[in-house]
């Protein structure tokens, strides 16, 4: 081996080496929750610990997963010694699943359509909108919550779903809109013209032409807002009272309450939290790039 | 189908894009919208195609108005200077959408497809994406997608523009040829003469939102109708000289020069203006009152012919054209003869042509 290429070599082997370091760093956490989730009760405060389970158990994630069924079969909410937190899990996490879906379907469908209408028609203030937007995203959450509150207890909606998903969409929408601008900026407006006069109507070049040229940009938003959206705890916390109507962030939060803490049973629960947005992340992270790179480079 | 222009203008807020354009381009003609950047040529064209209201006039395709009716209501196509393809879709998609909106039956649109694909020889790129073909290949599609619908006028604006020298001389006989098979009328936006005398039945220069002049390539190079058609107009530029016309000769400094029969009814002393194009002058070995003396300031070799510049005084210079084997060197002093039949004169304060109005007033005699 030459001087040169030993020198390349070892280069290589040492930037490997720290993006291992730097990855199992990262990932540290996750493992440890997987670890610890897997493993017996009496395993899991035996030193020294271990990161590989000597024996593993599915005890854990039976329980979050099988807890609503027991907890209808013991008799709900009459129960005696009342529910535990797992009994609520798979509820919880239907729960955060429709408020993530619903503000991010209103956020998504509002912010494509008012990015079109900003970069393609003429009217004042249109140039400042998208700025005045993102300002508007900036502000901390905590600002919003209260007045937002009050909003919801004169709509009646305090306790409900569907003031999370209202709220969310407060948080998202600012952003996921100017995203879709930048991004409606990008798509040339020739192949509009093209498509008029190839004899299409208004609706169907914005359903067949523009939609499918901005989906890159949409799946950015998306991302954006699921991940807002489902790891919120703040509005959660706020907004609702009955175990019934938690999210999963503020209703794990629950785990912690009493003198004992199942740390087995929490560990499950954050894995099954973590699972669906690593999965999703996963399969459209380079959707994400081009549509946060068409914002950066375009917009 | 023929196109009419009636007193159309265009404006947007206080600024003037289109003022009084009055034009009728014959069916089944090839006609050519040329002009500088900013003249307002493809407004007229956008106008046409229905993407741009009219602020005033009237467009009318074969006696139909059609200023209220929408883009897909004009059966026209358009090529657009980006080709505008639709990113997302395969080439066949790309060809067969207008086919599509318009709910032509699968079967048709296949069979359009496959036919212009293969007159275009793109049919073996139909599952390909915009993005994996050419400028060259992508300049075919936009075409092909306009031809297959068999619309009654073709609008192209500036579709050469995005490929390079060699393939735009190609596309140039190519776009000529389709245009003749098609049987459509054909207006063609560019701001590339070349293009415009080699392709088009008729020209209408442009200039600052207005019509300069309506003709055929002949006519705008032969008898320019003013001094901005005469000066963009042929390449190399003409070279113009101020002066005076004084018993039907022109004079310059020391010389008077010879003007053409039809100049002889122009009133003495007027100020004038006189073009002449580099190819029509020569070199001369003897002065004479029919030619300028000056030195060589530079000569540029363009193959089979050398372009001369000579400079006559201080501040002017002219062009002649001559054959690659003349010799000349730089600081030779030489003689450039004019001749009358090759000479256009325009009034120095309207920029009108002299010899175009002489020759009307003669018709009309």
């Amino acid at each position: 081996m030459t001087g040169d290429a030993w020198w390349s070599a070892t280069k290589k082997a040492s930037l490997y080496l720290v993006l291992c370091i730097v990855t199992l760093t990262v990932c540290f956490p996750l493992i440890w929750a997987l670890s610890t989730s897997l493993k017996p009760k009496s395993e899991i405060f035996a030193t020294p610990p271990t990161l590989i389970p000597h024996s593993t158990t599915l005890e854990n994630y039976e329980a979050l997963l099988g807890g609503r069924q027991q907890y209808y079969q013991s008799g709900g909410a009459s129960q005696a010694m009342g529910p535990t937190p797992a009994q609520f899990f798979t509820r919880w996490f239907v729960n955060s699943v429709i408020v993530t879906l619903g503000s991010t379907l209103i956020s998504i469908v509002v912010s494509t359509l008012a990015a079109y209408s900003l970069t393609r028609f003429r009217y004042w203030g249109r140039s400042v909108i998208p700025y005045f937007s993102l300002l508007g995203y900036m502000m901390p959450s905590i600002i919003f919550v209260f007045p937002l509150f009050l909003m919801m207890v004169r709509l009646e909606l305090t306790d409900n779903l569907l003031s999370l998903v209202f709220g969310y969409v407060c948080i998202t929408l600012p952003f996921c809109m100017w995203l879709m601008w930048a991004f409606m900026r990008s798509i040339p407006i020739e192949i509009e013209e093209a498509a008029l006069i190839d004899g299409a109507s208004r609706y169907q070049v914005f359903a067949q032409v523009v939609l499918p040229t901005a989906l890159p940009g949409i799946i950015a938003a998306s991302i954006f807002s699921i991940i807002v959206s489902w790891n919120d705890y703040l509005f959660g916390r706020v907004f609702i009272n009955s175990l019934d109507n938690l999210t999963l962030t503020v209703g794990v939060m629950l785990f912690f309450e009493g003198t004992h803490v199942d740390w087995g049973l929490l560990m499950a629960a954050s894995v099954l939290m973590t699972v669906p947005m690593a999965i999703l992340f996963m399969a459209l992270q380079r959707h994400l790039v081009a549509g946060f790179g068409a914002g950066a480079v375009k917009g | 189908m023929d196109v009419k222009l009636q007193g159309i203008n265009k404006s947007f807020g206080n600024v003037s894009i289109l003022e009084d354009v009055n034009l009728l381009f014959p069916s089944r003609k090839f006609v050519t919208l040329l002009g500088p950047s900013g003249c307002g040529k493809t407004t007229l064209l956008r106008m046409i195609a229905g993407l741009e209201e009219v602020s005033a006039g009237t467009i009318l395709f074969g006696g139909r108005e059609v200023n209220k009716l929408a883009p897909r209501d004009r059966n026209i196509a358009m090529v657009f200077q980006s080709y505008a393809l639709y990113p997302q879709m395969t080439v066949r998609r790309n060809l067969g959408y207008g086919l599509r909106v318009r709910k032509t039956p699968p079967a048709e649109i296949d069979d359009a497809v496959e036919r212009v694909a293969r007159i275009l020889e793109i049919d073996h790129l139909l599952d390909r994406k915009p993005a994996q073909l050419s400028g060259g290949q992508r300049q075919r599609v936009a075409l092909g997608r306009a031809m297959v619908r068999k619309p009654d006028i073709f609008l192209m604006d500036e579709p050469l523009s995005n490929l390079d020298a060699k393939l735009r001389v190609t596309m140039r006989g190519e776009l000529r040829r389709f245009h003749l098979d098609l049987n459509a009328t054909t207006v063609y936006v560019t701001h590339d003469q070349l293009e415009a005398m080699t392709m088009s039945d008729l020209i209408a220069v442009m200039h600052k939102g207005r019509v300069q002049q309506f003709g055929t390539p002949e006519d705008v190079y032969s008898r320019p109708a003013n001094l901005f058609v005469a000066g963009f107009i042929g390449s190399p530029p003409m070279n113009f000289l101020d002066g005076a016309i004084d018993l039907g000769r022109f004079k310059v400094r020391e010389a008077a020069l010879p003007l053409p029969p039809l100049a002889s009814g122009v009133a003495p002393g007027l100020d004038a203006v006189i073009g002449v194009r580099p190819q029509d002058l020569s070199l001369v070995d003897t002065a004479g009152s029919d030619a300028l003396t000056g030195k060589v300031s530079l000569v540029e070799l363009l193959g089979s012919e050398k372009l001369i510049e000579v400079q006559v005084s201080d501040r002017k210079r002219i062009s002649v054209q001559v054959h690659a084997a003349t010799q000349v060197a730089l600081g030779e002093k030489v003689h450039v003869r004019f001749s009358a039949q090759s000479t256009h004169v325009f009034d120095k304060r309207t920029e009108q042509s002299l010899l175009a109005e002489a020759a009307i007033g003669e018709a009309r005699q």
